[in-house]
């Protein structure tokens, strides 16, 4: 079987330039995603997280074409997207873009503010439907039910809404299409606690219902826990583990993992909890570490890890874990 | 190196009642074009010697703006409307702004939300740190400096004597957020109100942070309030919490009843309707988190009765009519619910 | 039932964000202001024809030695040097100023937000062209270019076809003021398209896979729209008050009835008929002033945030 989503090294390098009056000299990159590997299968969630600037929202981004690939192969239903978007033969990336959808983290943001509801919702027909206008009011409808709001909403403005609710308007525009991946960059991040369960709630409904799959991206790790299947944790750029859900939560592997996750304050007072606390920051994405890139903060640090940069082996449903002396 | 250490917010709620700051009753109105918003409307909490008071609750809860009140900073078109904001036995809501001044930063300190913003971007560190001391202790430039090198040090920024020349965009945020912990402490205050303090910043960092202040508060047996949204933080931090729902108090206990037996509804379903990371959701067994039915009330116009009433599971008739009273229902624990016992007043 | 639900979400349909604006613009006394005399000079301008009591070509005055007569119940404003009655021609003037500004302004519109969008979409190389572009027109003195054009036209013109067309002269200041006041519109257009680019209801739209033309102009142009709004309001003054100053300096078209015309037909007899100067004076600083009301309470209506 093939999977929906194939990444295979995927690299995201910015190169840093050097202004000067007539001629811009590169001085060096900066590898904001790099050799990133990973599949998603239909219907499942693989979540990417890691920690502001680890370039996970890059990923996604080089994904949709957004920003675009410096290397690597993205295969979705089966097809090289990469030289698709760049040939941009427009029926051709129709037909991706609509299988391949983006919710954004920012519901204040991701909406039109001059425009009503029902006209935000109707875009992706018009772009993709365009022969059956008489339909697309009542798909509308559909839509907003689909999300939990009601019909006389497609009428009002955004800023009419909560943020929960504008959120539901943006996933409810990314589902216009029935896509086959949802690529949701932190999609509860911006809400409050007692709305975040709802967003939570009404994306695993979905799912169930139509078997969409996501790739959901957050820094938050408990919605991670409730939301996926699977999970890639990211360090500057690179992949350091991935596997099933549980698997990776309950018998993290790699040591940047087993800190991130008791970094994570529990809410239960007085827990016996182990807590790694990580000394140093994260270095900046221009002065990479050599080697492994999490070394320097790393407890379990060997020679080699200074020198030479542990590899992913590429998943094959199992935990991968990047690292020369894993826990 | 990382450092391995077992939790240690397990201190005993101190039972003496030694309040350092008491807020009775506290009401903060926004006045609007479209009317008048009861932000904060009839808060009272206390805070003792020694302890981390956390208050939490959602955005327009009106956590932040109750803290700013208590210092008399809020912006207008807000006013504070009524109450009394007792610290060490002064009135500070009768204050000057004279007084109030001398006392913002030296007996209260604050710790900001966002520490690229609440630093200076055109003055040193060590320029903005020492100019604290030599205006509210009068101190030389020398002494001054000598003080924030101290500071720095104990924030645990290293080298904090090359720090001093640097400027906040040479810092990283954790860096920032520590000079920003250093400025607080510059007088000693006898107590910080931290804002949503980790929430700018990375987990990794805001572990760190966490660790900071609390090994900062036990040292010095300063009280602290801390304002945040995170069950996680506040769980980790603090010794009391204060639960705010739409304006009003909810729940007053000590952390560990706060979380292993919550009384009022509104904190129970908070607390249900948080995913836990040490909680497996895959199988069968998935998903459905238990919400809170519908949405915070527009405080322009708020619910009858108890504010929470219409989203609550428990409600009953008499939540429409009676504004329920905060009780205590066990030493150090009260409760503003009818269902709970709570004494109500018509509304 | 329905009927009835339909009618209750009607009424409840909330102002979108121009009726907003214009809730807040409504509050705004100065901005208010500004549209009234803006309004008036519209109106004036509209109805010149029919209420102004002479012809401004007028000059029987002259012939009748009723020149520079003090305002009186024929000439409400007396007479000027030249026998005009000032009344019309301060009527007649508006239809000039306005003409003026709207006709620069919507050829400097056109050229900066082209320039300015494309500057902004396309960015990189492209950018730094149109904007060294625009900075080029920027440092050149608009104002001895068209004294310098209109002199040496007014002379090439003469004996060619061109010479029939009416209000040549008038129509050369237009075209030169749009030309020259592009740069400002440009800027904006420019900062508000990179912005609007990198906004994330624009990178839904390319996730959409909504036509990049959709793009500009569904989504980017209309909420560029209100910083460009305002800035044409504040052109439309200044050009105004260019025209004047060119006619002042007998540069103008004189054929046409402008409020600089009188001005510099009237400056000299200052002292003997102070009406003939300051009826032009005043209708012209009342529009000036009016449009940049305007401008004021417009910014403010449409970036509520900025002002407290």
């Amino acid at each position: 079987m093939t999977a929906l989503l194939d990444v295979e090294s995927l690299s995201k390098h910015y190169p840093v330039h050097q202004r000067r009056l007539f001629r811009a000299r590169i001085r060096s990159e900066i590898r904001a995603v790099h050799n990133v590997s990973f599949r998603i299968e239909e219907g499942q969630t693989l979540s990417l997280v890691g920690e502001s600037g680890c370039g996970k929202t890059t990923t996604a981004r080089a994904i949709l074409n957004l920003v675009e690939p410096t290397d690597g192969i993205v295969r979705f239903m089966g097809e090289d997207v990469v030289p698709i978007f760049r040939e941009g033969d427009r029926a051709r990336v129709l037909g991706i873009r609509r299988s391949l959808q983006y919710v954004f983290q920012d519901p204040w943001l991701s909406l039109n503010p001059r425009w009503t509801i029902g006209e935000t919702l109707k875009e992706p027909l018009r772009v993709h439907r365009p022969d059956e206008p008489a339909r697309w009011n009542a798909r509308v409808e559909e839509l907003l039910e689909m999300v939990g709001l009601e019909p006389h909403h497609a009428w009002r403005y955004p800023h009419e809404f909560s943020g929960g609710q504008r959120q539901r308007v943006g996933i409810a525009r990314a589902l216009a299409v029935e896509p086959k991946l949802l690529i949701l960059d932190e999609p509860v991040s911006s809400l409050d606690v007692s709305v975040r369960a709802q967003i939570l709630n009404l994306l695993a409904e979905i799912q169930d219902r139509l078997g969409v799959a996501y790739l959901y991206i957050s820094h938050d790790l408990s919605s991670v826990r409730f939301i996926s299947s699977h999970v890639a944790v990211m360090y500057l750029g690179k992949l350091v583990e991935i596997g099933a859900v549980d698997e990776v939560f309950t018998n993290p592997r790699h040591h940047y993992t087993r800190a991130l996750l008791s970094a994570i304050p529990v809410p239960e007072p007085g827990a016996a909890q182990t807590r790694i606390v990580l000394q140093g920051e994260v270095p900046s994405a221009m002065r990479r570490p050599t080697g492994c890139p999490f070394h320097p903060r790393c407890a379990a640090a060997l020679p080699v890890c200074a020198e030479i940069e542990p590899m992913l082996e590429p998943p094959s449903g199992g935990h991968g874990i990047a690292c020369h002396n894993p826990a | 190196m990382p450092s391995t250490l077992v939790c240690a917010s397990d201190a005993p709620a101190m039972n003496t009642a030694d309040p350092l700051l008491e807020v009775r009753d506290l009401k903060v109105h926004f006045f609007t074009r479209d009317g008048v918003v009861r932000a904060v409307d009839g808060v009272d909490y206390s805070v003792n010697r020694a302890e981390t008071l956390g208050i939490v609750g959602e955005s327009g809860s009106g956590k932040t703006v109750s803290s700013l009140a208590m210092l008399r900073l809020v912006p207008p078109p807000a006013r504070t409307m009524g109450g009394q904001v007792l610290f060490e036995g002064e009135d500070l809501l009768a204050h000057t702004p004279k007084q109030m001044a001398a006392l913002r930063g030296r007996r209260i300190a604050m710790i900001f939300q966002n520490p690229a913003t609440s630093l200076n971007p055109i003055y040193s560190v060590g320029a903005q740190l020492s100019e604290i001391l030599m205006w509210h202790e009068k101190a030389s430039r020398r002494q001054a400096e000598e003080r924030v090198v101290e500071l720095l040090g104990l924030v645990g920024i290293s080298d904090p004597g090359a720090r001093l020349r640097q400027f906040p965009h040479e810092l990283s945020g954790g860096m920032k957020q520590r000079v920003g912990i250093a400025r607080a402490l510059m007088c000693n205050p006898s107590l910080v109100l931290a804002d949503e303090p980790t929430t700018a910043l990375d987990v990794t960092i805001q572990a760190q942070i966490l660790e900071l202040l609390a090994d900062l508060q036990a040292r010095f047996r300063m009280s602290m309030v801390l304002v945040t949204h995170d069950m996680g933080v506040v769980a980790r931090m603090a010794t009391r919490i204060t639960v705010m729902y739409a304006g009003r108090v909810c729940e007053t206990a000590d952390a560990g009843t706060i979380f292993s037996a919550p009384q009022h509804p509104y904190t129970r379903a908070l607390l249900d309707s948080m995913p836990r990371i040490d909680q497996s959701y895959s199988g069968s067994a998935r998903k459905t988190l238990p919400t809170i039915a519908g949405r915070p009330p527009n405080l322009l116009n708020p619910p009858p009765g108890c504010r929470f009433h219409d989203r609550c599971p428990e409600a009953m008739p008499e939540c429409r009519k009676m504004m329920p009273v905060e009780t205590t229902i066990a030493p150090g624990h009260s409760v503003s619910c009818l269902r709970r016992g709570s004494t109500g007043v018509a509304a | 039932m329905a009927i009835e639900t339909a009618t209750l979400n009607a009424v409840q349909r909330a102002p979108g964000v121009w009726r907003q604006s214009w809730y807040r613009f409504r509050r705004n006394r100065a901005g208010m202001l500004g549209l009234g005399l803006v309004t008036l000079v519209v109106v004036v301008a509209l109805i010149a024809p029919f209420v102004a009591p002479f012809e401004p070509t007028d000059q029987s005055a002259m012939l009748r030695g009723a020149a520079r007569r003090p305002p009186d119940a024929i000439h409400w404003l007396g007479t000027d040097r030249n026998g005009y009655d000032v009344f019309s021609r301060l009527l007649y003037g508006a239809r000039t100023a306005l003409l003026v500004g709207l006709g620069a302004m919507t050829i400097a519109s056109l050229i900066g937000v082209i320039i300015g969008g494309i500057a902004g979409y396309a960015g990189g190389m492209t950018d730094e062209l149109l904007m060294r572009f625009a900075e080029f027109f920027m440092v050149i003195p608009v104002f001895i270019v068209i004294l310098a054009v209109v002199r040496l036209f007014g002379i090439v013109v003469v004996g060619t076809w061109m010479e029939d067309i009416p209000n040549l002269n008038l129509l050369t200041i237009i075209v030169l003021l749009g030309c020259f006041e592009w740069p400002p519109i440009a800027r904006m257009a420019r900062a508000e398209f990179l912005r609007l680019r990198n906004a994330e209801f624009v990178e839904a739209a390319v996730c959409i896979g909504t036509p990049r033309r959709d793009i500009l102009v569904r989504h980017i142009l209309p909420n560029a729209l209100p910083s460009l709004i305002v800035l044409v309001a504040l052109g439309i003054g200044g050009a105004i008050l260019a025209e004047t100053m060119v006619s002042f300096l007998g540069f103008g078209d004189p054929k046409a009835v402008s409020w600089g015309q009188s001005l510099y037909f009237n400056y000299e007899a200052l002292k003997v008929a102070p009406w003939a100067v300051l009826a032009p004076g005043g209708a012209l600083f009342c529009t000036v002033l009016g449009f940049n009301l305007l401008a004021d309470g417009l910014t403010d209506a449409f970036n509520p945030r900025l002002r407290q």
